[in-house]
């Protein structure tokens, strides 16, 4: 891990075995020799490592990354870790490839190590019968460097008595004898994990690692995430397959895995940790391979074949329906519907033509059907944070996928190359979808030629970042550098107020943020938002991949692209200001309880009035008749004074419900109202969000019917959608749980009224 | 505050119970394995039960020429005369206690002994069995007459009275810092830990630091073998050292002064604590110096123990509460040194020299050298001469007048057979060293033209002068008579190195051990040439390749060894041929 600030500070030039290289100051040499010598997967940094790994903070304790290191033609007398030493401009830098003290040293440092280790073939045996399993040739990260320098048998003696193994752990075995001492688990547990579990004891010669206060492993508080077994450059922490389960049918072994392009660079001891975790699966022309809604957490890889993604479920929404040329208000015959956007415009949704949807490709409103062939990789986020399934996946041919586990795509995005492998494969073929599915990209879209335009415009200026749960992307008056889109995964888009966080909205796949900060030089938003600096904090939730585009970049991207520039000043305003009101009537009103509950925000809710209300639970009947016969509102909630807040949409301040919609098909109206979009998969996942339990999954028939094999006979096809109160309106302009109420006890109001009326605020003098 | 936490642990239960810590851990909010690494890192933490009575006999070198072997024997024999289980009495080897003048040095429960005899330690042993108080071995305090005190003894803090009347009443700025960098630069005052950095830099070094927190640390961990000079000089002159933390922290515009001292002397942290108090009643240090508004709180820090403490790095990394392990550099502590903050450390020596430099000017120290070299220092020497102790003398001394003329000649009439003028980290030199041993230049200049030998007794004690040879000049000097075994005391110094190694880069931890079992394998008659040539080889990769002093130091007795002394070494070497005896391998237990 570099230091790298970058920040202004010119590049630093330096030479390493006599090859040029500028890099920003704070790099170390071992990264600058990566930027130098490693241009593709496969080649290789000319000096060795075994106490480092990219992803760790150096330590240089292994010392076998030495260099020999002159600046400015002065030798230095010592030698230098190169994972750990900064560099200086007129560095001359070189390596055991071309210095005989370096290639001296780095030998001896190899032999020591070797002495102490144990006998490779003798252990391998020794293990094999007490474990049933062994590392495998070629993965000791120890035996390979001394295959690579050609250190053979050490002159040096064994040490130490040969020590115990300890086996007390369920998953992990841990051989002190073939422990280097490289400080890699340890930081893998304590600085990667956050496990903090494993350190060393003692001093000098006789030091060993440690779990807690030096207890067997399988004592400790170790809870066997197996990071410190796949840190482990040698033997000495070692998986105990024979306990794991069986690896399912299809099992692809690691052996197979560690040759397979996909998997480049990934360490052989996780592949056989993760054994299991990759499984070949072969479809035949039809074959259902997921389902949109289900939870089944694991992403695919096609090798071969095509496959065809859609969403099954009809493109409606839930409206309720009157009894079909119904006069007598009296005899209502009530019902609810489900209605496509044709039969019943709203707002707003009109300029949706693409889908996000968790793949590379998006789909189209009116034709939500694509397909995907070999190199695609589908379900990342269902994979990553156990989203259910976005879409149903059906094999368009016989094909062929990788079904790939959640710790293995974890490792393959880490991967240096493996990610390399990724992000190009995002720029060449995700890229445009994404783009086309980004909301504030859809004017573009209409203009085919202009938009291919875009598209190359920013295929070399896109970043993959990738943020873990819980990681602040930027904070509130940082200054802005970059715009970034949503790949998979969730954002939390908040400000600081006084009494607390505010959270403005969530973002998930296809939004974009951070453009308000970088368009400070255009006048319409100048006045809005202060120039160069973000106005609010964004969160990741979840695992999220961010497609970034720099601040320069971004605004090249407007000067060359007026359409875009047009449309990003409409939504940019139309953001800010709705931000705007919702913090002005925070403030007008800030009340501990009352808006955390939601209520302040709550465009109507049903308030009962228990002095007159006779629990005659007329208003749930009158729902439910409202709805085809399945109640939207409980009679159960909050008290406030003498009423009661009953169960139904708040309309929420925070709109948690909002968070894992893998489609995005919830959202929030400009006037906060939660509404849910007619492409709405019924996954349920709005519903398990909501803390108040006000959202409900209904079946409602499609129409269609189906031949059921069991009952013999037609069977209606019924689709899951989410239903939430949708404020029906009555004869007389009421829903109709008010207007069934015969005690005159259920009423509709707003938040803030409510507030007045049980006086927690001051009634605002009247308005002349 | 956790060492703290583990030391009050200790004083209340005798050793560290696993249940307390996992308290310990709970209420701090530590993980445990944080606890553990610190506890068993520093050997002064016990983390079981232990026997009644520990007996720890010093093992280093000083004490060795003064017969610890034979005692730490006959103690032994007495623990299991007590009781042979080895529950009452524990008898066992400790590294240096900084008694090496009144070898040999004994801990028993902590209490230090020097200088007895064993029926004396014997009778020690028998009241700490039967739970009576141990007594208390008083060391003089009294002043000397040094040189370094421009007091006489009596504490006046005349230099920080000087520096805080140059504050400008307008800027609050002390207008006479220049003049005293000015006047370290003169002095040419160098690190007296045997680095030999000048100070003048590093001070200037922290002041240019734009930081609102700045610290001074004293590095007075002194646990070199040979080494006590700090030991008279904090006993003695506890005030100089307080002065010079003050003239430091004003000079840094620090925040606050930490002296590091190691644990086993009680008498020296005593002495400083005093000078503290007594410091800060008269105005020249804490709140509010001299009235002059400017405030540099100075406190002890009682070192948890090793050698590896008296590296600046591994010091501070003590200090914040971690294992004592050398940090990578660069960065240095001038830049980011104590909670990654800019800091001052100087050892004890160099900082108490500071107020009489300033006091008297650059020049009166520069110019009391002799023979080329210029100021003086304090020299501890021990072995085999008659009267060891701490001298006052100027760089450039021969070794002829230190040994025959201040430490009155070699005990016993014993000939000089070799100088370890830095302690075990400079290695041996011999009485007389063969032309082609040395440097070139070295030899243009102190070589007569056609001398096959240059005779040590007229080497003169100056850093330069060592350097020119391919040596170093620490603050230890031990004598070697000619009854001596090199093999043997090569071998000691290399068991110094591994025992104290911290076991964080490979080339210490691993090559330390290494070098140990080839030396005794030596001793043993078990070593041939290609052997010994490998144990050479792998010096050299120590000396280019560990982070810190300690590695880089640790082959120089093995190296020197081989260098100078190819007769002692002959003497041992296997020369059977054939494959090695292996037998030397078996890893012993160390302490």
């Amino acid at each position: 891990m570099s230091s790298a600030n970058g920040n202004g500070a010119p590049p630093v030039s330096l030479t390493i075995d006599g090859r040029k290289v500028s890099v920003p100051a704070g790099t170390t040499i071992y990264d600058a020799a990566t930027r130098a010598f490693v241009k593709q997967a496969g080649d290789r940094n000319p000096i060795p490592i075994l106490c480092h790994r990219e992803h760790m903070t150096p330590v240089a304790v292994c010392r076998v990354c030495t260099v020999d290191v002159s600046v400015n033609g002065r030798q230095e007398f010592r030698l230098a870790p190169a994972c750990q030493r900064e560099v200086a401009e007129g560095m001359e830098v070189r390596t055991h490839e071309t210095s005989d003290r370096v290639r001296n040293a780095v030998s001896m440092l190899t032999e020591l190590l070797l002495a102490d280790y144990p006998d490779p073939e003798a252990a391998r045996a020794a293990r094999l019968t007490k474990q049933g399993q062994s590392r495998g040739e070629g993965n000791d990260e120890l035996i390979e460097l001394a295959e690579r320098l050609g250190v053979e048998n050490p002159r040096f003696s064994r040490s130490r008595r040969e020590k115990p193994i300890d086996e007390s752990s369920m998953v992990i075995a841990v051989d002190h004898n073939a422990c280097i001492l490289c400080d890699r688990c340890i930081r893998a547990c304590n600085d990667i994990r956050n496990n903090h579990v494993i350190g060393r004891t003692g001093k000098g010669y006789k030091t060993r690692i440690a779990f807690d206060l030096d207890d067997p492993m399988g004592d400790s508080s170790c809870v066997a995430c197996g990071e410190c077994m796949i840190s482990c450059p040698t033997g000495a922490l070692l998986s105990k397959h024979h306990v794991l389960s069986r690896p399912p049918a299809g099992t692809v072994p690691a052996e197979e895995l560690a040759a397979h392009p996909l998997f480049t660079g990934v360490s052989k001891a996780f592949l056989d940790f993760n054994e299991g975790a990759v499984v070949r699966k072969h479809f035949r022309k039809g074959d259902v391979i997921c389902r949109e809604g289900d939870y089944d957490a694991t992403a695919y890889y096609i090798e071969d074949g095509e496959v065809e993604i859609f969403i099954s479920s009809p493109f409606k929404h839930v409206k309720n329906h009157r009894g079909a040329g119904s006069w007598n208000p009296f005899a209502l015959v009530r019902n609810s519907l489900l209605a496509g956007r044709g039969e019943d415009r709203r707002d707003e949704e009109m300029d949706t033509e693409f889908i996000s949807i968790d793949a590379p490709v998006v789909l189209r409103y009116d034709k939500p059907v694509a397909t995907m062939g070999p190199g695609a990789i589908f379900g990342e986020m269902a994979c990553m944070s156990s989203y259910p399934r976005s879409a149903t996946v059906v094999a368009q041919t016989d094909c062929t996928l990788l079904e790939v586990g959640r710790n293995v795509l974890y490792i393959l995005q880490r991967g240096k190359f493996s990610k390399a492998q990724l992000d190009e494969r995002y720029r060449q073929n995700a890229l445009d979808n994404h783009l086309r599915g980004a909301t504030v990209f859809a004017r573009m879209v209409k203009n085919e030629d202009e938009f291919k335009k875009l598209v190359e415009f920013l295929r070399p200026r896109v970043d993959l970042v990738r943020v873990n749960n819980g990681e602040v992307i930027f904070r509130q008056g940082d200054p802005a550098d970059a715009y970034y889109l949503i790949r998979i995964g969730f954002v939390k888009v908040s400000q600081e107020r006084p009494g607390g966080e505010f959270v403005l909205t969530y973002f998930g796949p296809g939004k974009s943020f951070g453009e308000i900060g970088l368009m400070g030089h255009i006048p319409e938003i100048r006045d809005l938002a202060p120039p160069g600096i973000r106005t609010a904090t964004c969160t990741a939730l979840d695992h999220v991949d961010l497609v970034k585009i720099k601040g320069e970049d971004f605004r090249l991207l407007l000067e060359q692209f007026p359409s875009v520039q047009k449309s990003f000043i409409d939504y940019a305003i139309t953001i800010l200001k709705q931000n705007e009101r919702m913090l002005r009537q925070v403030n007008e009103d800030s009340l501990g309880d009352f808006l955390q509950q939601g209520l302040m925000n709550a465009q109507s809710v049903l308030v009962l009035d228990l002095e007159k209300c006779t629990r005659c639970d007329e208003c749930t009947k009158a729902c439910a008749d409202s709805h085809g016969g399945v109640t939207r509102l409980i009679r159960e909630g909050l008290r406030f004074d003498r009423f009661l807040v009953a169960s139904s949409c708040r309309s929420c301040l925070d709109p948690y419900c909002m968070v894992g919609c893998p489609v995005n098909s919830i959202r929030r109206r400009g006037s906060l109202e939660i509404i849910i979009e007619d492409w709405c998969i019924g996954c349920g996942k709005c519903a398990e969000n909501c803390p108040y339990g006000n959202i409900n999954m209904h079946p409602f028939p499609t129409g269609q019917n189906v031949f059921d094999e069991e009952l013999r006979r037609k069977v209606p096809v019924l689709q899951q959608k989410a239903t939430t109160c949708d404020l029906c309106r009555e004869l007389d302009g009421q829903p109709s749980c008010v207007y069934a109420c015969p005690h005159d006890a259920a009423h509709r109001m707003k938040g803030s009224d409510l507030a007045r009326e049980i006086g927690i605020v001051a009634t605002p003098p009247p308005v002349r | 505050m956790l060492v703290q936490e583990l030391n009050a642990l200790q004083k209340r239960f005798g050793y560290l119970p696993a249940d307390e810590l996992k308290e310990l851990s709970r209420r701090l909010g530590v993980p445990l394995h944080r606890l553990h690494e610190v506890a068993s890192f520093f050997p002064h933490f016990k983390l079981k039960k232990g026997a009644d009575v520990e007996v720890l006999v010093c093992r280093d070198v000083s004490c060795c020429l003064r017969g610890a072997e034979p005692l730490r024997q006959g103690l032994k024999a007495l623990a299991n005369e007590i009781d042979p289980t080895g529950k009452s009495v524990h008898v066992d080897g400790v590294s240096c206690l900084g008694q090496c003048d009144h070898a040999p040095a004994v801990l028993i429960n902590d209490q230090v002994y020097y200088g007895l005899t064993e029926p004396q330690l014997r009778s020690r042993i028998h009241s700490a069995v039967a739970r009576d108080p141990l007594p208390h071995q008083r060391a003089d305090r009294s002043p000397q007459g040094w040189k370094i005190d421009p007091y006489g003894g009596t504490p006046r803090y005349e230099a920080v009275q000087k520096l805080v009347a140059t504050r400008d009443p307008a800027s609050g700025a002390l207008l006479g810092i220049d003049a005293l960098l000015e006047s370290l630069k003169e002095s040419t005052l160098r690190g007296m830990g045997g680095a030999r950095f000048p100070t003048h830099i590093k001070w200037a070094a922290v002041r240019s630091q734009q930081s609102d927190t700045k610290y001074v640390v004293c590095n007075g961990d002194e646990s070199e073998p040979g080494t006590f000079k700090d030991r008279e000089l904090l006993r003695r002159a506890p005030h100089l050292l307080v002065e010079g933390m003050v003239l430091a922290g004003l000079t840094a515009g620090a925040t606050k002064g930490y002296i590091y001292i190691r644990h086993e002397y009680h008498e020296e942290i005593e002495a400083v604590e005093e000078a503290i108090r007594d410091a800060r009643s008269r105005g020249a240090c804490g709140d509010d110096i001299f009235g002059s508004g400017l405030s540099f709180p100075v406190e002890v820090f009682v070192s948890p123990g090793g050698y590896i403490c008296g590296e600046e790095s591994a010091l501070l990394e003590a200090m914040e509460d971690r294992r004592a392990e050398p940090r990578n550099k660069p960065p240095f502590p001038t830049v980011k040194g104590l909670f990654n903050q800019p800091t001052i450390i100087n050892n004890v020596e160099t900082l108490m020299w500071t107020p009489a430099i300033y006091l008297n000017g650059g020049a009166w120290y520069r110019d009391q050298g002799v023979n080329g070299g210029q100021g003086l220092w304090f020299c501890s020497i021990s072995g085999d001469v008659r009267d060891p102790g701490v001298y006052e003398v100027p760089f450039g001394i021969t070794v002829r007048d230190l040994v025959y003329r201040r430490a009155g000649g070699m005990a016993g009439g014993q000939r000089l057979k070799a100088i370890a003028p830095s302690g075990p980290s400079g290695g041996f030199l011999p009485t007389l060293i063969p032309r082609n041993a040395l440097p070139k230049t070295f030899v243009e200049k102190y070589l007569p033209e056609g001398g096959a030998f240059f005779d040590i007794l007229d080497l003169p004690l100056d850093p330069d002068v060592l350097r020119g040879m391919e040596g170093m000049l620490g603050a230890a000097f031990v004598a070697v008579g000619e009854q001596a075994d090199l093999v043997a005391l090569a071998l000691n110094l290399t068991e110094f190195f591994r025992n104290e190694s911290c076991g964080k880069c490979v080339p210490c931890r691993i090559g330390s051990q290494k070098l140990v079992e080839m030396l005794r394998a030596l001793k043993a008659g078990q070593l041939d040439r290609e052997h010994l040539d490998l144990a050479s080889s792998l010096g050299q990769t120590m000396i280019l390749t560990s982070i810190c002093g300690l590695g880089q130091v640790a082959p120089n007795p093995l190296l020197s060894l081989v260098k100078y002394f190819p007769d002692d070494v002959d003497a041992y070497l296997d020369r059977r041929g054939g494959p090695p005896v292996r037998e030397f391998s078996a890893f012993e237990t160390m302490v």
